[in-house]
């Protein structure tokens, strides 16, 4: 009898306690005054103006890339990039030209919280990117730390490297700030990691277009870009703003 | 406000971009010398030092040059191969001088002995890294040893016909 008590006590109160916990988790949320912003979605599409200007700087290298995003949700863009590159690396020993275009594709998550009706990024992605491209072997001097001959040779027989084609992944970086209306200006870094690329016979790729420099060391490349874009708005939604407390 | 401090840093960033330092490492083994080992005649298994050798090149027009290895009693020596067109044969030519101080003493009835090698082989140049470039390696190894009335150097052997490390002896001579 008494044991038939204790037990009914202990059920009662775990269902009490059960009741307790909730009507704890259903607390209603309090009305808040809310603000509501249009925010443009559509195609944003521009050049790299890096390229550009290196291009009429640096005597070595040429090259353009237009590049574009396209806003699926709140927070994530689609987004590419089109470029040709031809670049030429000269060391000690070695001059040669890649020449060839890329294209990079892949998605940008935006971590701003933007103020009011401010559409500015500080994005994170990802790519993949492939790269048709040509080496040209333009002239090399045979590498002899002995010079008791006195009989340095180069070879200025320029020797080309036709269809090869790379592919890489590569996470991004950046900020794009709108200056004007609809008007963007952004900077970028990249980190590439190299999954498959064709090897010259008996030379190897210093540069590929999109990868940019390979490095003896290993896999890894890096880049920058500086953009301008332009936004063509194709539809508005409407961002809620809850004011913080 | 905002905006314009994020327009100076992009505009401080222009321009500015790292290139890591492209210098061939001494350890990378690039083009490589011809290592010749000394045995013994009568012991073919045993190496056999020569006393107080003396090392020079010959150019193609016949100029001695300058000493590789100079008065050095050893049982190795290194050399400098020469080397102009790929896949051409291509020869140096050396001048082995034994007992080098015997024609400076002051006795009379002792003379150094030079025998002279000429060595053949074809260059291939090969590709090693962006930092080093190309090297050559040296195929079809040969060796010519020079008659004369008295040669201190009895025969040679090939080990390797292919010059492509500098980790053991390429040629032997026997003394």
């Amino acid at each position: 009898m008494k044991t038939q008590h204790t037990s009914f006590y202990i059920i009662s109160s775990l269902i009490m306690m059960l009741c307790a916990l909730t009507s704890f988790s259903q607390t209603n949320p309090v009305p808040k005054d809310t603000a509501v912003y249009k925010q443009n979605y559509g195609l944003r599409i521009g050049g790299d103006i890096g390229k550009l200007v290196r291009s009429f700087l640096d005597d070595d290298y040429k090259g353009f890339e237009v590049n574009g995003d396209y806003r699926l949700t709140k927070k994530l863009y689609l987004a590419g990039e089109l470029g040709i590159e031809e670049k030429t690396t000269s060391t000690d020993y070695l001059n040669t030209t890649a020449n060839g275009s890329y294209f990079k594709a892949g998605v940008d998550y935006n971590s701003y919280v933007n103020w009011l009706d401010m559409e500015n990024m500080i994005y994170g992605g990802f790519r993949v990117g492939v790269s048709a491209f040509s080496q040209t072997l333009n002239s090399y001097t045979v590498y002899n730390t002995d010079q008791y001959w006195n009989e340095q040779f180069t070879n200025s027989t320029s020797q080309e490297f036709k269809g090869l084609s790379a592919i890489w992944t590569e996470l991004i970086f950046g900020i794009k700030v709108e200056v004007f209306n609809h008007l963007y200006v952004g900077l970028n870094g990249q980190l590439k990691v190299m999954i498959t690329q064709d090897e010259p016979t008996n030379f190897a790729n210093l540069y590929v277009p999109g990868f940019n420099k390979i490095y003896d060391s290993g896999r890894l490349g890096f880049g920058y870009g500086y953009n301008i874009s332009y936004l063509i708005p194709i539809f508005k939604k409407n961002k809620v703003v809850v004011p913080e407390e | 406000m905002k905006k314009f401090s994020l327009l100076v840093i992009l505009i401080i960033l222009i321009g500015t971009s790292c290139e890591r330092d492209d210098i061939c490492a001494e350890t990378t083994p690039t083009t490589p010398h011809l290592i010749i080992r000394f045995y013994d005649i009568n012991e073919q298994d045993n190496t056999k030092q020569v006393r107080l050798l003396t090392v020079n090149g010959v150019d193609p027009e016949g100029n001695v040059l300058e000493n590789i290895v100079t008065n050095q009693s050893t049982d190795s020596i290194v050399l400098p191969l020469r080397f102009q067109n790929e896949n051409s044969v291509t020869a140096s030519r050396f001048e082995l001088k034994r007992d080098s101080d015997f024609d400076t003493d002051t006795n009379d009835n002792t003379f150094s002995n030079t025998d002279v090698i000429v060595v053949s082989y074809t260059p291939e140049f090969v590709y090693v890294s962006r930092a080093c470039g190309y090297k050559s390696v040296f195929n079809d190894t040969q060796n010519t040893l020079i008659l004369d009335s008295d040669n201190w150097v009895f025969s040679y052997e090939i080990i390797n016909s292919t010059i492509d490390n500098e980790n053991s002896a390429h040629i032997i001579l026997y003394h």
